[in-house]
């Protein structure tokens, strides 16, 4: 049935490095309530002391192929670094929870979820959004003209998470069918249910992608 | 040209791409939450861990404690809102910071700023609260639920449709069924989460906020504020999926603006995914009861439909379907009734296709039903009883192309093949099944406005605050002025999404390419009769003294039949002009005058499909294979036709994509979505998109759309019907039908689930 955490839900696997990860592995924070946001009864665990006190910490990302030197909270995650510290929003927050596939970027080429990557960890490597596909000529990459050419989108919310995944399932060789297409794209939900259009771009672009 | 981009049949514009497509392929499309502002600040709301009665105390003391906190709003220091109207543009009539009631799980009790999203979201989590609290009622049957007619506590569900005597009717009916069904919670789930963003400046407000109605968010929030709406700005350029979700507004939009006044200082606030599904609306869970009479030649001689529908303490919402289910087929009696159950919920609201979803799933179930007690085809029993006219007044449909669609459908599906005995058909391991089912969506149209504007350099730019959340409502307005104007679309320009610009209704109820092409339409013609009369009247041009009847325009010229021409440009200089401009309020024959000034002040009213002398509605016909495995029980749907008529298709693109993905949706109402509810707790369990399933892309398979060419010129000046909530009606009867098929199992509860047919 749906495989709503299928790939790339798991960027454990891909890049070993994720805010669950970091998380438990008992680092930041002690007792975190499990439910966000609910206001419940009781007294509340007393905070943790980070380990930067609450300063901030000197992080460099490189992001399309430039350096970007950041004072971040520790607890900031990949997605929120370059939504509201670089400014490049196109990456987009669909759910925080590595859910819906919206926040995909490209780590060292492949496909990971920002929502779930601290962006402290994400330094090193490169790190490919939205706004670094097209050719600083404006050719846009054969994904990009792909997605137009097929209507693969409509509200365009998901799009470039889904651009950014379809590019990762080409490059892994997941393209080989339709089938294959489907499920290895099934990490990225897109509730407009452009899904067939979707298929049509990779296939469109998949012999672009081998010929560039 | 590939399936995505259909060539046009007759009566279809050009499949042109979205104009704005390349900057969502880029990143460069703006959302609401995408704005840079200076000097930011988070905010992150705290809701409630009970469904019903009170704050007692609330504990601020650890929150306030976490570094970077500014504030802590609460209903101690928010003081002075207003409650907002309920069923006027607002989600609700409860102002939740105006007092200590908690009407449901998870409502909003404060909203923490900070400087930064990570101690904001840190401080929301140390927030305490102590509660009196009551035993909430849940749902149906819940002890403490109240049960009222919708006829007479509700503002829509004016009357319960009936003819003749329906009880009389089914007693003598030779043929009859008695069944029920229901339909879940469903919650729409745009991609894009709720948000809003306020920044004053001095007294001016700017909210950016993903919106289906910008004008009745600004009057709604000026309202709240006790400010001059004149001074409030609602900006909304791209919605990232909205589904009847951003179209009524929530009461977190007043205090998020509320807070950025008090602290001097703009604050963004994006909603959770899991608080989204208690600030925001809802599909509330139905039940159905209908009986059904036929003459053994399949004549439907009695349908009696009574429906249920959830709605919450403070606000009596509903959807009343049977508005629709009454004029669908040629009835020899009818009787129906919708009641409403109230429960300790936030409202429900508008979800894509809010009536016909269940209400016509439980026709076409109860359609398919019947068929199969008058062993007839589920197609041919449709036909016998297709009509012009609908049952209960006499009224003509404007156009039905019912029929045409079924038969189209069928024949590209493949329909013939079926062999209908129940459970005989195989492949292999897996049992097959087909059904179909009547989609149909009323027509509806309000007033618009919008300002064109042409340059001498054959530009278009086209102003209208009306909503892009996928439609492609920006291009289709495009096309309606590219077209009259000769221009190529690269010259044209769209911008919605902003309350500087004209109104447009709210994008609900499929309107808006009728309710904005008309106005558009009515300016671009506006247009050209300017130029032509300059072009036919100036001294000595090319085209002086003749007739502007025998002009066109083509390629930035004004021509003549004779191939005679002149240039905008040179037409623009003999007129001195540099621009013309013609701003245009469009409001449809029949509605009152004043609807248009009631726009302006947020009141959007439609001109209903099923109002007037005729009747305006959409038709389709969907027809599903459901494939079974014989062992796991695992349902696939390997293969989904759709025929819809629509009146003139604008964009062939555009309209396939929509009414494909409604026929997905159908395809997750049928199998996947439903948000479960703890019936102790009246909480919604499964808050988030790993837990409420929706479709993905590995469910679907074959999938295809047929655009049925129709041609109606009473519907409305632009001959067009709206397609984005047809698309999901039908589907999830036909599934229902074709899971009966392939098992000989009536399943009537949706979503029909593996474990429903584990002892088939
Ligand atoms: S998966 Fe990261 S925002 Fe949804
Ligand atoms: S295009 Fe709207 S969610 Fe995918």
């Amino acid at each position: 049935m749906a495989v709503n955490n299928g790939e790339p839900g798991s960027a454990e696997r891909q890049s070993g490095f994720t805010r669950r990860g970091f998380i438990s592995a008992g680092a930041t924070t002690a007792t975190l309530p499990l439910i966000a946001g609910r206001a419940l009864a009781g007294t509340p665990a007393q905070r943790a002391e980070a380990p930067d006190g609450d300063g901030k910490m000197n992080v460099t990302l490189r992001v399309n192929g430039q350096d970007q030197r950041l004072g971040l909270d520790s607890r900031t995650s990949l997605l929120d670094a370059l939504r509201d510290h670089i400014g490049v929003t196109g990456t987009k927050k669909g759910c925080d929870h590595g859910q819906c596939g919206a926040c995909t970027v490209l780590m060292d080429g492949k496909r990971v979820l920002s929502c779930m990557t601290l962006a402290v960890m994400a330094q090193g490597q490169d790190i490919t959004t939205i706004e670094g596909l097209a050719r600083p000529d404006g050719e846009l990459h054969p994904m990009q003209q792909a997605f137009i050419d097929n209507d693969a989108f409509q509200c365009g919310y998901c799009t470039p998470g889904q651009i950014l995944s379809a590019i990762g399932c080409v490059n892994e060789g997941h393209a080989g069918s339709d089938a294959e297409i489907r499920e290895y794209m099934s990490g990225n939900l897109c509730r407009c249910a452009a899904y067939p259009n979707i298929v049509a771009a990779v296939q469109q672009a998949k012999t672009e992608m081998k010929e560039a | 040209m590939n399936v995505a981009v259909p060539p046009p049949k007759e009566n279809m514009g050009q499949p042109v791409a979205r104009l704005e497509a390349r900057s969502k392929v880029t990143g460069e499309a703006r959302y609401s939450a995408d704005f840079p502002l200076n000097n930011l600040a988070h905010g992150v709301l705290v809701t409630s861990a009970i469904a019903a009665g009170s704050i007692k105390s609330l504990d601020l003391e650890a929150a306030r404690a976490v570094p970077g906190v500014i504030e802590i709003f609460t209903q101690e220091n928010v003081k002075g809102l207003k409650d907002p109207k309920f069923g006027q543009g607002n989600s609700s009539s409860v102002q939740p910071f105006n007092g200590p009631k908690i009407w449901h799980d998870e409502q909003m009790l404060a909203l923490v700023v900070a400087n930064t999203h990570e101690a904001a979201e840190d401080a929301a989590y140390r927030l305490r609260a102590s509660y009196d609290e009551t035993k909430p009622s849940a749902t149906f049957d819940s002890p403490g639920s109240q049960t009222l007619d919708a006829v007479g506590n509700t503002e829509s569900h004016k009357e319960d449709p009936k003819l003749g005597d329906v009880e009389a009717a089914l007693a003598t009916a030779p043929v009859k069924i008695d069944v029920k069904y229901s339909t879940p919670t469903q919650h729409h789930n745009p991609i894009e989460l709720f948000s809003t963003t306020a920044s004053w400046q001095d007294d001016k407000l700017t909210i950016y906020e993903p919106s289906q109605f910008v004008y009745g968010y600004k009057n709604g929030v000026a309202e709240q504020l006790g400010v001059d709406p004149a001074n409030v700005r609602v900006v909304s350029p791209l919605i990232g999926g909205a589904f009847g979700s951003k179209g009524p507004m929530t009461p977190r939009t007043a205090v998020v603006a509320y807070a950025a006044r008090a602290l001097n200082r703009p604050i963004r606030c994006v909603v959770s995914r899991m608080q989204g599904f208690t600030t925001a609306t809802y599909r509330a869970e139905t039940r159905h009861h209908i009986r059904m009479g036929a003459t053994p030649d399949g004549r439907i001689v009695a349908y009696s439909h009574e429906g249920w529908e959830v709605t919450s303490r403070p606000d009596n919402y509903v959807v009343g379907g049977t508005e629709t289910t009454s004029l669908v087929y040629a009835y020899g009696a009818v009787g129906t009734r919708v009641q409403i159950v109230k429960a300790d919920r936030n409202t429900p609201g508008y979800m894509r296709s809010p009536p016909e979803t269940p209400y016509m799933y439980a026709l076409e179930s109860a359609m398919d039903e019947m068929a199969a007690a008058l062993k007839m085809d589920p197609v041919e029993f449709r036909r016998v009883n297709d009509t012009q006219k609908e049952p209960i007044k006499g009224r003509p449909y404007t156009s039905r192309s019912l029929m045409t669609c079924y038969d189209q459908a069928a024949e590209a599906f493949g329909w013939k093949k079926r062999n209908p005995a129940v459970g005989s058909m195989r492949d292999g391991d897996w049992l097959i099944g087909m059904g179909c089912s009547t989609a149909i969506y009323p027509t509806n149209i309000g007033p618009a406005a919008v300002r064109v504007r042409l340059s001498p350099k054959g530009e278009v730019r086209i102003e209208t605050a009306a909503h892009e959340i996928g439609t492609g409502i920006r291009t289709v307005a495009g096309q309606m002025a590219a077209e009259p104007l000769g221009l190529d679309m690269k010259m044209v320009t769209v911008e919605t999404g902003d309350t500087d610009f004209p109104p447009a209704p709210v994008a609900g109820g499929s309107n808006s390419t009728a309710s904005v092409c008309s106005a558009v339409l009515v300016a671009s013609n506006r247009i050209r009769d300017r130029l032509f009369r300059a072009a036919v009247t100036s001294n000595d041009g090319p085209l002086a003294g003749r007739n502007p009847g025998d002009l066109g325009m083509k390629g930035g010229m004004i021509v003549a039949a004779d191939g005679a021409s002149v240039k905008l440009a040179d037409l623009f200089g003999q007129m001195g002009s540099g621009v013309i401009e013609e701003y245009v309020e469009h409001t449809p024959e029949g509605m009152p005058p004043e609807s248009m000034a009631k726009l302006y002040s947020g009141q959007s009213s439609f001109k209903r499909g099923s109002q007037g002398d005729k009747i305006r509605f959409a038709f389709g016909a969907e027809f599903v294979e459901v494939r079974i495995h014989s062992r796991t029980r695992e349902i696939r749907i390997p293969r989904i036709v759709g025929a819809f008529a629509g009146g003139r298709i604008m964009n062939p693109r555009t309209a396939r994509s929509q009414l494909m993905g409604g026929m997905i949706w159908g395809i997750g109402a049928g199998l996947l979505e439903a948000t479960e509810i703890d019936p102790r707790a009246a909480r919604y369990v499964n808050r988030d998109l790993a837990e409420y399933m929706v479709a993905v892309n590995a469910d679907v398979n074959q999938l295809e759309v047929i655009l049925v060419p129709e041609e109606d010129h009473e519907v409305n000046e632009a001959g067009v019907k709206g397609v984005g909530e047809l698309g999901n009606v039908g589907t999830p009867a036909a599934i229902q039908a074709a899971v009966f098929h392939a098992t000989g199992k009536r399943i009537r509860d949706l979503p029909i689930r593996l474990d429903d047919l584990l002892n088939v």
